[in-house]
């Protein structure tokens, strides 16, 4: 495979005259399974593979994705990106150049405790089944129960005109749980994901009645729950929360590509845009971690990247093209979603990381204000508006955790918001999830638990 | 890679349906899809790549004991993948648990024609035509106002055609095109940027104005730059089309879907005949619409598409049907099975989502308002309750009313409240329609919604 790719980069550069060229081979098995409360909708096994060819002429980007591994089918792809870039260079002021990278040469195996490839098709249904029973056996108020499960496993081969060549395997594993509850005409709902890169295994660790509970849980919590105040308050997140703070906040604002394109980080470089407790990391490297890999799509190792440091701005998260644009070393935050799409600039497994409070220590000062454990789903803005919206909620009273809330959100700005990040908790959790910026990426979030002395609550109290 | 013709993608899909036949499955389904695209794309101001993508594959649907397996491949050159594929569906079919209430695939009932959802202009487009339609686009954003710059936006066409066989005799083939330009915008004063602002135009023949594109995402830009804080109180909305995307697409368009429904999770259960809305929304379910964006002539289970009465004058009348929910009602579906290509199964969707249009103007809704707010772009509509409605988001911003004339905007606003109470305060509803994504709806105004100012 490697020799072909190789050959074929050497066509667009030679017979077209790219300065660059990559190729990227995929050939990929996914298991997936839907299950609503005990009806298995289908048991589903696919095979996707096919090569995406990408190359720099006159400083643009041409791009051609086909589904097929055949010579000619590759010959003709190479070439239609090598004319679809030149098309797109016609009227460039700035041509794109690429940083600099050491070649690398290598193959990466998966070792997992538990190949998904190896657990049978009616092992994982027994497994999602377990989930659902524990969900609605949990209580009868639970109305419904959706199970989502993808296994996606396979191998990449990466060669670009550098001379660098990477064989690298892959293996994911997720699930998604979702509840609803009823009762006298109010309807609750909860959400849980797991995710893992190492392997079947991950429902060792979250057995399936322990999971269907928690979700369970959460729903028949929430019927009872207020409606939140909207205003000011001083808040405390939990590591799910802040999580996603992290990555929706604060993160895509430190993806290289969104900086350059008019987004706040850019001239916030060096400096303080936080409390001293802000320290954040975008890390590929974490062992198992959902959004962990070795090499990006672009043949650069992931690395530990910090970002922010006490509060100031050290790093932002590049591919090779704005790396030499800032100048800097690529980050190795490159992604593609599959073969179908180019890369581009995205998160990894990013969390803030840990101080010294313990969880009554964030509580004690509070005499009114949130405690907002997990979050349903968040939204940034180049302009650094955030929103996060909360599944699982309390009141906090006089330094006490109080009565369940539902159906909260917070918002701010997020410059303004992490100059009030005046605690941080000693513990420390990572989330999987999957991150939309055009194509999906598997990623995670996490960090400890954090007070914000002040943030805007959206409520209809 | 060659385009497939339409008798190449109906003898797979056959072909694969008698080879499960063979193999032992008690029914079966193929469905093959292809797509092709191109399209380029604009980073920071100018026109940097081009991008062709093919992608074309066969999904296979098999029952065996009423246990339902799917399998799917991209490689659908050879015989031998067809076969292996089969096996896989129906390995995953025998893994799988027997469903007492599968009552059979779709029966063959003759299809209606889809009108203006291919145009043979767009399939001859090159990359150079698509490069042009850019810089129109780019040097109308840039004419309106030297402080906007655009973020990022691009030009795409695409043709696209699928094949669906069964074993109940159903057999169609449909093809269509599209094309889209899109353009997001900041304006930036001194140090000051506003959030992004976006604008676009789809349509299914070659007829896309990336002028008024690029003239408008200018406009909504500058026009964000001056702002004023907001006050916490109950107010008058305009929400524009792409407010009523975000939250509708998280809230009532599950609530009209038949599986949520039937499964207790829907606000809608046991509604029907009985008013969920005020008397100046009807929406119908139009899958048949003439260009619209998510127009076909059959579903993805091979059903008629075909035009539903949803909500008539605030009165709820009917739900969306796949097969098999429309089977458990003794039913027929109503032809809103959707599939994302070969990769998937048929699941319920919204086709064209309209919401009718009333009589006023833009400036007689406007002029409706001596004090409130109209809203683009929404943050967080995805983090909504999805069963009860309830929201609680972003305007990213808020433009204010002041005695019917927008004045200036404001940021970090937040609107709370519940969709469904909404729906029963829209006032009034203009009559300037458009298609989005599967939205085809104009402006409408809803009274007395919370909105906290920062």
């Amino acid at each position: 495979m490697e020799e072909v790719l190789s050959k074929i980069n050497g066509i667009a550069v030679q017979k077209f005259g790219a300065e660059y060229a990559e190729a990227r081979v995929q050939k990929l098995n996914k298991t997936m399974l839907t299950l609503k409360e005990d009806r298995v909708e289908a048991a589903k096994q696919g095979i996707e593979s096919g090569a995406a060819l990408r190359v720099l002429v006159n400083g643009a980007w041409g791009f051609a994705s086909v589904g097929s591994l055949k010579a000619e089918e590759l010959m003709s792809a190479v070439s239609d990106a090598c004319k679809m870039a030149k098309m797109a260079s016609t009227r460039l002021k700035t041509r794109i150049k690429l940083a600099k990278t050491k070649t690398v040469e290598d193959h990466v195996q998966v070792k997992s405790k538990k190949n998904p490839v190896e657990v049978q098709m009616e092992e994982k249904i027994k497994t999602a089944l377990a989930v659902n029973k524990a969900t609605l056996g949990y209580d009868n108020r639970v109305k419904s129960c959706t199970i989502d499960y993808l296994d996606l496993t396979g191998t990449s081969y990466f060669v670009n005109s550098d001379g660098t060549c990477i064989n690298q395997d892959r293996l994911y594993v997720w699930s998604r749980i979702t509840v609803t509850a009823m009762l006298n005409g109010v309807f609750t709902f909860s959400r849980e994901e797991i995710g893992s890169t190492a392997g079947y295994e991950i429902f060792d660790a979250n057995a399936p009645e322990t999971l269907g509970e928690k979700v369970a849980k959460r729903a028949i919590e929430q019927l009872a729950a207020k409606s939140p105040k909207g205003g000011k308050f001083p808040v405390v997140l939990g590591p799910n929360v802040v999580g996603v703070f992290v990555h929706e906040a604060f993160g895509h604002l430190a993806e290289a590509d969104l900086a350059l394109a008019g987004g706040v980080l850019a001239e916030n470089l060096g400096k303080k845009i936080g409390s001293d407790f802000v320290t954040f990391y975008d890390d590929g490297t974490i062992n198992g971690a959902f959004g962990s890999f070795k090499y990006d799509d672009e043949g650069v190792p992931a690395q530990k990247t910090l970002l922010i440091k006490d509060g100031v701005v050290t790093g932002l998260m590049h591919n090779r093209e704005t790396a030499q644009k800032f100048n800097v070393e690529p980050t190795g935050n490159a992604r593609a979603e599959d073969f179908r799409v180019e890369p581009i600039i995205r998160m990894r497994n990013t969390y803030m990381a840990p101080r010294d409070h313990s969880f009554e220590e964030l509580l004690e000062d509070i005499s009114f204000g949130y405690y907002f454990k997990s979050f349903r789903g968040g939204q940034a803005n180049l302009d650094g508006t955030f929103q996060v919206g909360i599944q699982e909620a309390y009141e906090i009273v006089n330094g006490e955790i109080g009565e369940p809330v539902r159906n909260a959100s917070i918002s701010g700005n997020t410059l303004e918001t992490l100059f009030k990040v005046d605690a941080v908790g000693k513990d420390f959790e990572l989330w999987p999830g999957r991150c939309g910026k055009g194509q999906t990426a598997f990623v995670c979030d996490g960090g400890p638990h954090i007070r914000v002395k002040e943030v805007l609550v959206g409520g209809n109290a | 890679m060659a385009m497939l013709e339409k008798d190449q993608m109906l003898s797979l899909a056959k072909k694969a349906v008698n080879v499960a036949l063979v193999k032992g499955a008690a029914e079966a389904e193929a469905y093959v899809y292809e797509g092709q695209t191109i399209n380029v794309g604009i980073e920071r101001g100018q026109v940097t790549k081009g991008n062709r993508i093919i992608d074309q594959g066969l999904g296979i649907r098999v029952i065996v004991d009423r246990a339902v397996g799917f399998a799917y491949t991209n490689t659908i050159e050879e015989q031998k993948t067809i076969e292996d594929t089969v096996l896989r569906a129906l390995s995953a079919a025998k893994a799988s648990k027997p469903d007492s209430d599968w009552k059979g695939l779709i029966e063959k009932k003759p299809y209606a024609a889809a009108e203006k959802t291919y145009d043979s202009r767009i399939l001859e487009l090159r990359a150079e035509d698509l490069v042009n339609v850019a810089f129109d686009m780019l040097d109308a954003a840039t004419s309106v106002d030297k402080r906007v710059f655009p973020v990022e936006g691009g030009v795409g066409a695409a043709y696209l055609s699928n094949a669906i066989a069964n074993s109940s005799g159903v057999e169609g083939f449909d093809k269509g095109t599209i094309i889209e330009c899109s353009l997001a915008t900041v304006a930036k004063e001194g140090s000051k940027v506003t959030p992004v602002c976006f604008e676009f135009n789809a349509e299914r023949s070659y007829n896309v104005d990336a002028n008024w594109v690029g003239k408008e995402a200018a406009r909504l830009a500058v026009s964000a730059l001056k702002t004023k804080r907001i006050e916490t109180k109950n107010t008058k909305l305009i929400l524009t089309q792409f407010a009523l995307q975000e939250l509708l697409y998280c809230t009532l368009i599950n609530a009209v879907k038949a599986d949520n429904v039937q499964r207790g999770q829907s606000a809608f259960k046991g509604k029907i005949d009985e008013k969920v809305a005020s008397e100046n929304i009807t929406i119908y379910d139009d899958g048949l619409f003439p260009g619209g964006l998510r127009t076909a002539t059959f579903d993805g289970e091979g059903a008629p598409r075909q035009k539903t009465l949803l909500i008539e004058k605030g009165i709820l009348r009917n739900f969306l049907y796949d097969n098999y929910t429309a089977k458990k009602e003794n039913k027929a579906s109503t032809g809103n099975a959707v599939r994302a290509g070969y990769l998937s199964t048929p699941f319920i969707e919204a086709t064209n989502f309209h919401i009718m249009p009333g009589a006023a103007a833009t400036e007689e809704l406007l002029n409706e308002v001596e004090d409130g707010l109209i809203i683009y772009y929404l943050q967080g509509a995805h983090s909504s309750n999805p069963v009860s409605g309830e929201f609680s988001v972003v305007a990213t911003p808020a433009w204010k009313i002041e005695k019917g004339e927008i004045t200036h905007c404001s940021r970090g606003v937040m609107l709370a409240g519940n969709i469904f109470e909404a729906l029963k305060n829209v006032s009034a509803v203009a009559n300037n329609e458009r298609k989005m994504g599967q939205l085809i709806a104009p402006w409408i105004l809803v009274e007395n919604v919370k909105v906290i100012g920062k």
